[in-house]
């Protein structure tokens, strides 16, 4: 995974910094969360992700910003007309609305993507697990996360079985749909078993044994995360406390 | 005499059944025995491995008489946790086996100890050992969900036997193996049983159960039909009208002696079918030849 041997933080550290910097953003206008935003790239860079990080960007949060722009600058009530053709028109207000929103909308999507980008799931979850998630909560989150691929492994068997049937899986969007939603049955319905036999398969192996379990795979945590940790809390008060003192002046 | 397992007039029905799938079973095990149950199809024998394990009542409801003692204790009084400490169960579909959260064999077959509480250093010797018993070293890095049946069945019965349970349940092992593989897994059983483990094995192949075991237990339709030891069952031609096969060597003995050749004994086994032809043709063979 990127950053690897870059810089090893727990991934609580990373994800601290993702909320902090998430809930910073409510306190100030869309100049700050642009900074931000930079600040994310940087990181990004620093990690060497960010060429795969910005394209990430663009293919999910990009459409759902351009989206927003038209739909608020057409929509938003406003006097101040920018643009006007017959019976639309651009609101000055309606593009202000608009950039703030999306520039949160960047920070908050943008950490979440940036710590997902450089953190295994299963190290977030380990983390979790030694700061006192229940093991049977991790459980599910990682199975769950091995069986997605198996899962989309079957979805493909049984789509290539339809069309093999002569199901037409291909073309259009609704012949897709077609195709697809007969497949979804036999797939839940295997997943659904799966699930049932789980508990059982589990304690096979005891999972619920009196003992305490001992991990195999454990997550650094070093007096940096800790220090970091209550760095990045203690600048989101004061950000806040400042902001709030601002504001009421 | 003390015994390890009890099953008491056991009568089970599942909440969806019918009818009981299990009337009034009743056997006992002793420790260190390799007991193989025998039976057709649907007559109940994952049933009964699930009594043995705790499974029911703990996870399948449903209606449950009589009782299950391992070591004088009632499985009802114990948690599924604390019998986990004490009865392995290999599962007759190895896919149900695999836990899901491991990347490869190695992993998967260190989750028990995880579990266990074993310390990780210990582990990794365990699984070392146990992945060599099996012959599956060279499968350690591979996806669990990513091999064949009869590798997943190894697998399966490795991720079990590491965790050094005293008791063995083991559903139909071999049913994915090809002969070969079989007699591999056979030949582990044998050593656990060298290890003072107490197995319960469910199969189908008879000329192994004739070569291993030492108690059979024959159920057809949820009844003990027939209880006793290696020889007494497989030489028993009431077993052929359960749908249920005997050894090779026992059918030719039962058939030879149809035709009036005179046998001391039914073999059960190949060594026991050379005895006893090299003894008879020495006697009486001549006159035939
Ligand atoms: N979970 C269940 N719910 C309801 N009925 C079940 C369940 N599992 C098994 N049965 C029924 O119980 C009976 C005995 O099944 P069981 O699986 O114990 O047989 P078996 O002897 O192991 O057969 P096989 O040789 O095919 O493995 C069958 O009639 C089966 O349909
Ligand atoms: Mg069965």
């Amino acid at each position: 995974m990127a950053g690897d041997n870059i810089l090893k933080l727990n991934p609580l550290t990373k994800i601290t910094f993702a909320i902090c910097l998430s809930i910073s953003v409510f306190f100030a206008d869309y100049p700050y969360a642009l900074g931000c935003f930079i600040v994310l790239c940087f990181i990004a860079g620093f990690y060497r992700i960010l060429k795969d990080y910005l394209i990430m960007l663009l293919k999910t949060l990009f459409i759902i910003i351009i989206f927003m722009f038209i739909l608020q600058a057409l929509f938003y009530p406003g006097h101040e007309i920018v643009w006007q053709w017959k019976f639309i028109s651009i609101k000055q207000e309606g593009l202000m609305y608009a950039l703030s929103l999306s520039s949160k909308i960047l920070v908050i999507g943008g950490s979440i993507l940036l710590f997902f980008k450089t953190t295994h799931v299963k190290d977030l979850v380990s983390s979790l697990e030694q700061v006192g998630l229940s093991p049977a909560f991790a459980y599910v989150i990682l199975s769950t996360l091995q069986i997605i691929p198996q899962m989309e492994k079957r979805s493909r068997q049984i789509m290539d079985a339809q069309r093999s049937r002569g199901v037409e899986t291909e073309g259009n969007l609704l012949s897709r749909a077609k195709a697809f939603i007969p497949s979804l049955g036999p797939l839940i319905l295997s997943s659904i078993v799966g699930t049932e036999e789980r508990a059982i398969t589990l304690e096979a192996r005891a999972f619920s044994a009196p003992v305490k379990k001992v991990r195999a795979h454990v997550v650094k945590e070093t007096p940096t995360d800790k220090w970091l940790r209550i760095l990045f809390i203690s600048l989101l008060i004061l950000f806040m406390i400042w902001r709030v003192v601002l504001w009421i002046i | 005499m003390d015994y390890l397992i009890e099953i008491q007039q056991v009568t089970y029905q599942y909440p969806t059944g019918e009818k009981p799938v299990l009337q009034d079973v009743s056997f006992q095990i002793k420790k260190g025995e390799f007991c193989a149950i025998i039976g057709p199809n649907g007559s109940g024998k994952t049933t009964l491995c699930n009594a043995i394990r705790g499974f029911i009542p703990h996870f399948y409801k449903g209606e449950l008489h009589g009782d299950v003692r391992i070591n004088g204790k009632s499985i009802k009084d114990q948690t599924v946790g604390e019998l986990s400490l004490q009865v392995g169960f290999v599962f007759q579909n190895p896919f149900s086996q695999i836990s899901g959260v491991s990347e490869t064999v190695f992993e998967e077959i260190r989750f028990g100890l995880e579990n266990l509480g074993i310390d990780t250093v210990v582990a990794e010797k365990r699984v070392d050992e146990v992945m060599k018993l099996t012959k599956i070293t060279h499968l350690q890095d591979r996806n669990p969900f990513e091999l064949s049946g009869g590798q997943l069945q190894r697998v399966a019965l490795a991720s079990i036997i590491v965790m050094e349970p005293d008791i063995l349940v083991i559903d139909e092992p071999t049913s994915q193996l090809d002969p070969e593989g079989t007699e591999e897994v056979f030949e582990i059983i044998r050593l656990m049983k060298e290890k003072q483990k107490t197995i319960i094995l469910v199969e189908h192949k008879m000329e192994l159960i004739a070569e291993y075991a030492d108690h059979i237990i024959l159920i057809d339709d949820g009844k003990v039909i027939l209880n006793g030891n290696n020889e007494e069952i497989l030489t028993n031609e009431k077993v052929l009208e359960h749908n249920t096969l005997l050894p090779q060597y026992a059918m030719l003995g039962l058939e030879l002696r149809k035709h009036g050749v005179n046998l001391d004994r039914i073999p059960v086994t190949e060594k026991q079918a050379k005895e006893e032809l090299t003894k008879w043709f020495a006697q009486e063979g001549q006159i035939y030849v």
